[in-house]
């Protein structure tokens, strides 16, 4: 029997009648628009306006004091060909971005999975490995610079303990303080696990059975069963580590402080555009720097869309298919 | 009736003139208003409340309206807004350079020779005199001072068998490798002294460093000249020196890793496990502000005998060999306050300013709450109030060689960052070629000069 508007609507209809349309509500259009206000308010204000504002003032020089000097691409120049710190922080912040985005999910997957073994007190589990994840930023940083301190910090003295006769001295190192910032997030990743713990638990378990009564081993099960599954949960966290890191900057900057990193080892994109607005207040260059910035995140993200097809599984019907 | 209405008219025409002379003179009454930002707090600007109330009472019709708690960015994000105030003050000289160039502050010269002016230099020290102006523009008067000096602690050098702090940094050299002790592990048990960026100096270690050699910021031409004066070079390398002969055994590498691992164990800046106070450091750069901790530990006070466990000296920065007529001297920074741009009121904003800079009666003020030696000539002298053994402050502050560098409009202590980013690449061994690095470096600030003019 094929399907038609009148087949489909008759368990809704009376008598073989049309349902009636539903009844369109009459709010009033100004009702509409002082609801929408606030958030009109504050896209028009807050986000649209100073970016526009910051596009134009990307082609000035721009003090805070004299009125903005059209220059045209000389910022974008200075920053290619002059700016030593722009590829500083740039190469600084592709290596984190490198580095930090995969050992995340993979550090997220595996405790996530972990958290999925406990048959009691699961839910105990998962808040104290969440935790970390709420502590702010700059508490959490300042705790990190004390227990890798080369000096009487835990980690050297348990290092030494085991035997490093010459243990990093981490943030105070230009050749490890990365590291130690990577560390710093790996310990804070609560609320990327909490995401890989959902898509894990979503998972449905009659495949795991199925595939046990093939003979499957765990890393099987894992391989060919977990992983694709998880593939869009891994997508989402991807795009958004690529977004976030590229905006790094607070834990660096507590750090850095912490530390006097004058070698500049922990300077990034970020740390560049706030240094160049709020201490050389140079406004101009800043927003130069920040749409370089926006460019370089859109590529990344459209490059991580375009690939997704070739690895990214979506159970059928996804809306994010 | 005629006569009725000619009265009429006559009486509307008064009443219309007089209300026009009344408005007048009260908008010549609002006209007299000036608004001052400061960023202080406290006592202190109650002092400064105090010393503006004078102001107001020695010029009848004049309004001050005193605003604390401003910090600079504040301040000049209100003036490029065009609502900033008449006057701001500013903490310290690193923004002077930005606030001179840029014309956030106006310049001063007119009014200064004008009829109302002052004689800057029967006026105040040489030191404040010179460091409140940039970029050749004097766009501030100078308030109190920031004085910078060598601590020692007396017992270990009496220990060590030294009657007087070093003079030379060849004696310093000499004095840090008698001081210096190491535990058995060989790591650093206490040090003489650490010439070494970031060990409690913020950005200021460069300026001192270089203030011992007498190296110049800036060359009669205006441009940078950490390449053209050797002595920079000559600095560093002395850095370099000192490091491998007191900490490395001769090993430049070993001492730098052994100061940084001591470094990093450092004790807290504000309170008594402070290296200094602990006895882990015998000699160091630091503010005159670091005195009462060091007398008086977490009370902060000043005591004619001091109960801090440290029994310690004060005196002038020690300096290179060929620099010793420099011998006394050492840095010192000053509040400093302008004139805003857009400034609707200059003439009484500068009878507002001129009469901060020169009130005896506030630098005494905060001379005796603060140990901020006044930058005024008539009191330059110690407040009875304060002990003897702070008398070297102010003996730093009256040496004619004591100063402030030059600064120049390249953003907030950028200049000043930029040496102590070398200074420290240069100690870890990350800068290999000094001579090449400060070339690098000069060259950078001429760009963000020119940049910015």
């Amino acid at each position: 029997m094929s399907i038609t508007r009148d087949t489909a609507i008759a368990p809704f209809s009376k008598k073989g009648a049309i349902a009636p349309p539903r009844k369109k509500l009459k709010v009033p259009r100004l009702f509409i628009f002082l609801c929408l206000s606030p958030w009109l308010f504050g896209i028009i204000f807050f986000t649209a306006y100073p970016m526009i504002s910051s596009f134009y003032q990307s082609f000035t020089k721009f003090n805070l004091i004299e009125s903005p000097q059209w220059v045209g691409l000389d910022n974008f120049h200075r920053m290619f060909f002059e700016d030593d710190d722009f590829w500083k922080a740039l190469k600084n912040t592709i290596w984190i971005s490198a580095i930090s985005i995969p050992l995340r999910i993979c550090f997220a997957i595996f405790t996530a999975w972990v958290l999925t073994k406990p048959k009691r007190g699961s839910s105990i589990y998962r808040t104290i490995f969440f935790l970390p994840s709420m502590v702010p930023a700059v508490a959490g940083t300042m705790a990190f610079t004390y227990i890798f301190n080369p000096a009487y910090g835990p980690i050297n003295k348990l290092l030494e303990a085991i035997g490093i006769k010459e243990p990093p001295f981490w943030f105070m190192d230009p050749n490890w303080s990365k590291w130690g910032l990577i560390l710093l997030g790996l310990w804070g990743i609560g609320d990327t696990m909490i995401i890989f713990l959902a898509g894990l638990l979503d998972v449905p378990t009659s495949l795991y059975e199925a595939a046990e009564l093939e003979g499957a081993s765990g890393w099987q099960s894992f391989r060919y069963i977990t992983l694709p599954l998880m593939t869009p949960v891994i997508f989402f966290s991807t795009v958004t580590g690529v977004i976030g890191s590229f905006q790094y900057f607070t834990q660096a900057y507590v750090a850095s402080g912490q530390v006097n990193d004058y070698s500049h080892s922990m300077y990034f994109y970020a740390t560049h555009i706030y240094f160049s607005a709020f201490k050389a207040y140079e406004m101009g260059y800043a927003s130069a720097l920040a749409w370089v910035l926006l460019v370089i995140t859109l590529l990344c993200t459209l490059v991580i869309l375009k690939t997704q097809k070739r690895w990214v599984h979506y159970p059928n019907g996804s809306l994010f298919k | 009736m005629m006569k009725k209405r000619l009265f009429a008219s006559c009486a509307v025409i008064a009443l219309v003139a007089s209300s026009l002379v009344a408005a007048t003179s009260g908008a010549q009454a609002a006209s007299r208003e000036v608004t001052v930002w400061s960023p202080y707090q406290g006592g202190n600007l109650e002092m400064w409340n105090a010393a503006i109330k004078r102001i107001e009472a020695a010029n009848p019709g004049l309004n001050v309206t005193s605003v604390g708690n401003i910090d600079m960015a504040k301040s000049l994000a209100a003036i490029n807004a065009g609502n900033g105030p008449d006057i701001s003050v500013s903490n310290g000289n690193g923004n002077l350079g930005w606030f001179c160039g840029t014309g956030a502050w106006q310049k001063l010269n007119t009014l200064i020779a004008g009829s109302n002016g002052i004689n800057m230099k029967a006026t105040f020290n040489a030191a404040s005199v010179a460091s409140s102006i940039s970029n050749n523009v004097r766009c501030a008067l100078p308030l109190y001072s920031e004085v910078f000096a060598f601590y020692y602690n007396k017992d270990l050098l009496a220990k060590a068998g030294f009657k007087n702090p070093p003079k030379t940094t060849t004696e310093l050299l000499a004095y840090s490798q008698k001081l210096t002790t190491f535990n058995d592990d060989g790591s650093i048990k206490t040090a003489g002294f650490l010439p070494w960026a970031g060990y409690y100096g913020f950005d200021m270690d460069s300026m001192w460093l270089g203030q011992m050699f007498g190296a110049k910021w800036y060359g009669g031409d205006q441009k940078s000249a950490f390449s053209s004066d050797i002595r920079w070079a000559k600095a560093f390398n002395w850095q370099k020196d000192f490091i491998a002969k007191v900490y490395g055994d001769g090993n430049f590498e070993k001492g730098s890793k052994l100061l940084t691992k001591f470094v990093a164990a450092r004790g807290g800046e504000w309170g008594t496990d402070h290296d200094f106070m602990t006895g882990r450091v015998a000699m160091k750069w630091d503010a005159n502000w670091m005195a009462p901790m060091f007398c008086t530990g977490d009370d902060w006070t000043m005591a004619d005998k001091c109960t801090a466990k440290v029994n310690f000296g004060i005196t002038g920065f020690p300096v290179s060999p060929d620099n010793i007529s420099a011998y006394g001297s050492g840095v010192v920074g000053q509040g400093q306050m302008g004139i805003s741009k857009g400034s609707k009121n200059v003439k009484d904003a500068w009878i507002v300013m001129k009469a901060l800079a020169t009130d005896t009666k506030l630098a005494a003020a905060w001379d005796a709450a603060n140990g901020a030696p006044s930058s005024l000539l008539a009191k330059a002298a110690r407040p009875a109030s304060y002990p003897d053994w702070y008398q070297p402050i102010y003996d730093v502050v009256s040496n004619p060689r004591t100063a402030y560098h030059t600064v120049k409009n390249t953003g907030e202590h950028l200049e000043e960052s930029l040496v102590q980013n070398l200074m420290a690449s240069w100690q870890a061994g990350d800068t290999s070629n000094i001579k090449t690095a400060l070339s690098d470096l000069a060259q950078k600030v001429d760009q963000i000069v020119a940049r910015n003019n």
